[in-house]
């Protein structure tokens, strides 16, 4: 038992935040690229979510085929062929596993935000609409203050539940080989054979890690949730 | 011939890792969705202990990667034990030797335990869906069993089950595609299923590409075809509740 508890404070810093010579890693890198491929993500959502209410057809169809298949494809495979398709010397870019790992999580969390808010989108009155146009507002302010703002609020709830999972996927790195906290487990432990006694607890720490932040990060947002739910969206329609 | 790199061995294990896919799938499916149902009853069962250990299992399986779950059962619980249990518990004994009979499985052992792991969680997110859908049932309707002399366990049966499973069903049915995504992560601990017999076929060949594109091609209408089952299990289903109510009460009427 003892030895168990020295082996996990021994690997503490390197979980953490990765091997010294390439940090940030660890844990810390499983955070920066969630939070990177949800803001990224976010940014490529917009678009794509607006053109799956366009008028243009063919554009449509485009933004559809992009959400249903990154949508459709296991994590796995898209990271993997992201690494070794897209992004391997074939196309001459040779492309960091850290490189590909971000690029295909950000594809993943687009297409999942994207469908999130289309149907936030789908829910804005048009009233609300309508009367900000009557008011002079730009296309632009209309979007982002009114349709974007609505959206936001209604589909809080699905995307930082989103977020969280898309936090718990990025274990799923591990099969290019970026240094977050998995791949670090995976090497501290080794191919040592006098380890092996240590994998249980090493892997259940893993886990615990991932625990305490995804379970803590969803109470956070419930507690978000439940404080900007009281002033009411039915009230914030009709005194706008 | 723009197929030519996909020869008849390579094809044949494609064939045996989509089989795979397609059985590990439907298997854990089912299994996920009793015990979501299971855990998502116990739930709302107002003993203390039996409310806990659902409230236990939801969360530790809900929060934790599915592939952390897999490492831990696949490779990290064999590790538990001397070398001289471990290989007769989980590498040959009858029970598994029987299971790679028929099924030609080299270690069963692996691919038993990614089906476990991912029974453990697609089973939590269930459990939650199904309380949910459990939730938005009428109380009219509870309140109607009661008052006919319902026992818990017909209440159970003849309204919880079917209406809540039906309220939860569109919920349910994405959350079961996202569990076919998550079959592939069992690769990852040498279960033969379909991307790891895509993984051996370029290894074999050094055609990434191209092998690549083939199992996103036929992960994207294992999805397709799979949500199209599961939209017309919901229309059988659904239909078939709308038309029994007023036929049961009209025929109770009746006698």
């Amino acid at each position: 038992m003892n030895d168990h508890l020295s082996f996990l404070i021994e690997k503490l810093p390197i979980l953490l935040f990765g091997f010294p010579g390439q940090r940030p890693g660890g844990l810390t890198l499983s955070l920066i690229l969630a939070v990177v491929a949800v803001a990224v993500g976010f940014c490529l959502a917009m678009p794509v979510s607006s053109a799956e209410r366009a008028g243009w057809r063919p554009l449509r169809w485009c933004a559809v085929a992009y959400v249903e298949v990154f949508r459709g494809l296991p994590l796995i495979l898209l990271l993997v062929l992201v690494h070794q398709g897209l992004g391997g010397v074939r196309f001459g870019l040779n492309w960091s596993p850290r490189m590909s790992a971000l690029v295909a999580l950000i594809l993943y969390s687009s297409a999942y935000q994207a469908e999130i808010l289309r149907a936030g989108l789908s829910t804005v009155p048009v009233e609300l609409v309508e009367s900000a146009r009557l008011m002079g507002s730009r296309p632009r302010q209309v979007y982002l203050l009114i349709k974007l703002r609505y959206a936001l609020r209604v589909m809080l709830p699905a995307f930082t539940g989103q977020a969280i999972s898309l936090f718990k996927d990025t274990s799923v790195v591990v099969v290019i080989g970026v240094a977050e906290v998995m791949t670090v487990a995976r090497m501290a432990l080794g191919a040592d054979v006098t380890n092996a006694r240590y994998w249980v607890t090493m892997y259940s720490f893993v886990g615990v890690l991932y625990f305490v932040i995804a379970f803590g990060l969803s109470r956070l947002s419930q507690r978000w949730e439940q404080r900007s739910r009281q002033p009411d969206l039915v009230h914030s329609f009709f005194s706008y | 011939m723009p197929l030519d790199w996909l020869t008849q061995d390579l094809l044949y294990l494609l064939l045996r890792g989509l089989l795979l896919t397609v059985v590990l799938t439907a298997a854990t499916a089912g299994l996920a969705l009793a015990v979501g149902v299971a855990a998502g009853t116990m739930r709302l069962s107002a003993n203390r202990f039996v409310h806990g250990l659902a409230v236990v299992h939801v969360e530790i399986h809900r929060n934790m990667p599915a592939l952390v779950l897999m490492i831990i059962w696949a490779f990290a619980l064999p590790n538990l034990f001397p070398a001289e249990f471990r290989r007769g518990l989980f590498f040959d004994n009858a029970f598994l030797n029987w299971i790679s009979g028929w099924s030609g499985l080299s270690l069963p052992y692996y691919t038993l335990a990614a089906g476990i792991a991912l029974v453990l969680n697609t089973s939590a997110y269930l459990a939650e869906l199904f309380r949910a859908g459990v939730g938005a049932i009428p109380q009219q309707h509870v309140d109607a069993a009661r008052t006919l002399g319902a026992s818990r366990l017909e209440l159970f049966r003849r309204v919880l089950l079917p209406e809540g499973l039906r309220t939860a069903f569109p919920a349910i049915s994405t959350r079961l595609i996202h569990h076919l995504k998550n079959t592939a992560l069992a690769a990852f601990v040498a279960t033969p299923e379909f991307f790891h017999s895509a993984q051996t076929a370029i290894t074999r060949t050094f055609l990434a590409l191209e092998f690549l594109l083939l199992a996103a091609v036929v992960y994207l209408l294992l999805a397709f075809a799979f949500s199209g089952l599961l939209r017309w299990v919901e229309k059988q289903w659904l239909a078939a509740g709308s038309r029994q109510t007023p036929l049961t009460t009209a025929h109770q009427t009746n006698e």
